[in-house]
């Protein structure tokens, strides 16, 4: 959008030839982007290919024969993230839909990255991805809108602030205070029932959430607990806890409601995979111990 | 008689049993009460409304070495937990506990009846979606009972109070398109329910619009700073001096050559950390001009380069100076020429403010992210759109209209100087006239025996005007 209107002053000073040219060029450059992403075009053509999928291939409904198609938010370390070198996505979700996949006898296909409140519409609406593991909560609410399959993982919420602020839940319970949460989590129902005086900011992903707490733009934010400790550790050490708030909150994988075949396929790779030792070891490589 | 004397026996034991059920809270309580909290489901505002559907959440502690098997939350008179679902999760520090539970309710009472007793030190938390508070409002507090498992009850200590508010105008008018069948059929549609729903419109065209509101303050703030910065970095683009247009080169290069998001990001997260602290809104208002102003930048250079050669000449054959020729020759026309492409980038402008709402800038980008992450719902930004549109709509028509008043004016239909009208106006119009220069220098009352000393020395100039 920026280029169509801010572009018009230099048009100008382009020769007709010229622009052509470079019309042209930025046309094949756009072509050759199409072919060598697959991975995001097979998200847009996936729409089209739905009812072909559920027709042939009956019963799980899948968006892509043979592929087990999923998606998250992947700011959110160490449930998922990109690999800072690879750019693969990597992170305990990711590994528990690889193994699920495998269970399924499916390929395991990631979409995008995608902002963490679109997921459930994303899943209401169908078409796009099978199911999204991305460190969901099940909660009635959302059950309302589309099913979760078994828990996979117990999780609580932290309050975190800055390691030199002396702010306790009391003290940003104020209306200075400002609160990042990353929208459509637990997290924001908990501060914005919890904080009622403070102001709440909800953030597309939670990475920006912690930069801003350490620069001081936010007083604290509210995240799931293991998501805070291992940022904490990692990455951004001059943050802490203040709080660790006991929700006892279980993560599932959203699937379409509509879709019952493809959730007890689900449910019953789930169980294998916590039977035959899998969780276990996931839990072990992603936060060095078993839950 | 002696049945008398029973019955006094009985209520006397009675009172005693109160009596110690009361004086319990200064000995150990097996079930305390932490907090009770309420989900805000004002459309669009942060209030607890009574009557519509919310949901309550209510914190205990197990103390003590005592075991509790179920529990009974209580509302005021008007409050109902009938028809809602419930969450128990018992835990131990930061710990499930698997304990199976059951849950019943019966109007403004909800009990839970755990398979095991609960274990004392743990917390129990319980989650009712889907409950009412009465409809009258004001301060709700939740109180009850639990037995433990020696099958002894005892009453909870009261919780904090809730602020509730009865109905708002703006709920009742929601309250009523709800109930309205045309509104029922058209949201049953999913496109239309998804990203048109009436009774998000409503809301949160109120609950938006203090983000509007801040969204045009930025950038009719930093507008102006934006044209005085981008016309000094066009005339320094445009400079002889080597260094001052490489300077200028560089501001505009570098500023049009990344994302809006970027500098953004750079300037909110970046300055804190080299100690300049500066206000969300102010430090918007500074990102959103410098930006502008790059853009500016070269929409003026075009502008003034787009002006013949021929002015510069005739200014310079009536002896201006450089400085003269271009603010009261070139800069005027150039003006009018770049009006339209000046509207348009103002309208980008306006538009990219959105950007700020990745930084927590309370603008209308974060206002409408902030009612579609309440309500699940697309809506809010298409109704982000339409306070978008109030703005656009009618700048894209002013852009159109003034460019076919130019192309008229260029064609040589526009108007024309009249007679006796002062030379400075003449000299604006010169461009638009389609005039030669002879016409033109004749027109400014500067005759063929003025000509000579224009090419005097500047210190001449002086003398011919």
């Amino acid at each position: 959008m920026e280029e169509d209107s801010k572009g018009e002053s230099s048009m100008k000073a382009l020769t007709r030839r010229g622009f052509i040219g470079m019309a042209a060029t930025a046309g094949m450059a756009t072509l050759a982007g199409c072919g060598s992403t697959s991975s995001s075009s097979s998200s847009s053509s996936s729409a089209a290919t739905t009812e072909a999928a559920t027709t042939s291939d009956g019963d799980l409904g899948l968006v892509e024969d043979g592929k087990l198609t999923m998606i998250a938010n992947m700011y959110f370390p160490p449930f998922e993230s990109m690999n800072d070198s690879t750019g693969e996505p990597e992170g305990f979700d990711i590994d528990l839909g690889k193994s699920l996949a495998e269970h399924m006898g499916l390929e395991a296909n990631w979409l995008p990255s995608q902002a963490f409140d679109s997921i459930v519409p994303t899943i209401k609406a169908g078409g796009t991805a099978d199911c999204a593991i991305t460190g969901m909560t099940i909660t009635d609410e959302r059950l309302k809108e589309i099913s979760f399959s078994d828990p996979y993982i117990d999780s609580n919420q932290a309050l975190v602030v800055r390691s030199d602020s002396d702010d306790t839940e009391d003290t940003l319970n104020s209306s200075d205070k400002k609160i990042a949460v990353q929208a459509g989590t637990t997290g924001e129902e908990w501060a914005r029932e919890n904080l009622t005086e403070a102001t709440i900011v909800p953030l597309d992903e939670i990475i920006s959430g912690m930069t801003g707490v350490s620069t001081g733009s936010y007083d604290g934010l509210v995240i799931d607990l293991p998501v805070a400790s291992n940022q904490i550790k990692n990455s951004f050490t001059d943050l802490k806890v203040i709080e660790q708030i006991q929700t006892g909150e279980q993560y599932g994988i959203a699937v379409n409601k509509d879709n019952e075949a493809l959730l007890d396929a689900i449910n019953t790779a789930l169980a294998e995979i916590k039977k035959d030792g899998t969780m276990d070891s996931l839990e072990q490589t992603w936060f060095g111990t078993t839950l | 008689m002696a049945r008398l004397l029973a019955a006094f026996a009985v209520a006397l034991a009675c009172v005693a049993g109160m009596g110690v059920a009361f004086a319990a809270p200064t000995e150990a309580f097996a079930l305390s009460t932490n907090k009770a909290t309420a989900r805000p489901n004002e459309d669009g505002g942060d209030g607890v409304i009574g009557g519509i559907e919310t949901r309550l959440t209510w914190e205990g502690t197990v103390g003590g070495d005592e075991e509790v098997s179920s529990v009974t939350l209580e509302l005021a008179d008007g409050g109902n937990f009938d028809g809602s679902t419930t969450r128990v999760t018992v835990l131990d520090g930061l710990t499930r506990i698997d304990i199976d539970s059951e849950v019943s309710t019966d109007g403004n009472l909800l009990k839970v009846k755990f398979a095991d007793p609960i274990p004392a030190n743990s917390l129990l938390r319980i989650v009712v979606e889907g409950m009412t508070f009465p409809a009258a409002g004001g301060e709700q507090v939740v109180s009850g009972s639990y037995e433990t498992s020696g099958g002894e009850s005892h009453a909870l200590d009261d919780s904090n109070a809730i602020d509730t508010i009865s109905n708002t105008p703006l709920q009742q008018a929601v309250a009523w398109l709800d109930a309205n069948p045309a509104v029922q059929a058209w949201n049953s549609n999913r496109f239309l329910g998804m990203f048109l729903k009436p009774q998000l419109i409503l809301t949160s065209l109120s609950s938006l619009f203090p983000g509007w509101v801040l969204c045009l303050g930025i950038v009719c703030a930093a507008y102006p700073f934006a044209i005085l910065l981008g016309l000094a970095f066009s005339l320094m683009k445009l400079s002889r001096h080597k260094i001052v247009r490489a300077i200028a080169i560089t501001y505009i290069n570098l500023l049009r050559g990344t994302p809006l998001f970027l500098q953004i990001y750079i300037a909110f997260f970046g300055l804190p950390m080299v100690g300049i602290n500066i206000s969300n809104n102010l430090l918007g208002i500074c990102v959103m001009a410098i930006n502008s102003s790059a853009y500016l930048a070269e929409i003026f250079r075009a502008g003034i380069q787009s002006i013949p050669q021929g002015q510069y000449e005739a200014a310079a054959s009536i002896g201006m100076s450089r400085m003269q020729t271009m603010f009261s020759i070139i800069l005027p026309q150039t003006v009018r020429r770049v009006i339209p492409t000046v509207t348009s980038d103002f309208i980008t402008s306006y538009k990219d403010t959105s950007l700020l709402s990745s930084v927590g800038v309370m603008e209308l980008m974060m206002f409408a992210k902030n009612a579609t992450s309440v309500s699940g719902n697309i809506t809010p930004y298409v109704t982000a759109a339409i306070f978008y549109l109030i703005i656009t709509l009618p700048l894209i028509k002013v852009v159109g209209i003034i460019e076919r008043r130019i192309e008229r004016s260029e064609r040589g239909a526009g108007p024309r100087p009249v007679a006796g009208q002062d030379a400075g106006s003449a000299t604006d119009e010169l461009e638009a006239a389609g005039a030669s220069h002879a016409e033109a220098i004749e027109r400014t009352g500067l005759g063929a025996g003025t000509l000579e000393p224009a090419f005097a020395e500047e210190g001449g100039v002086a003398d011919v005007r």
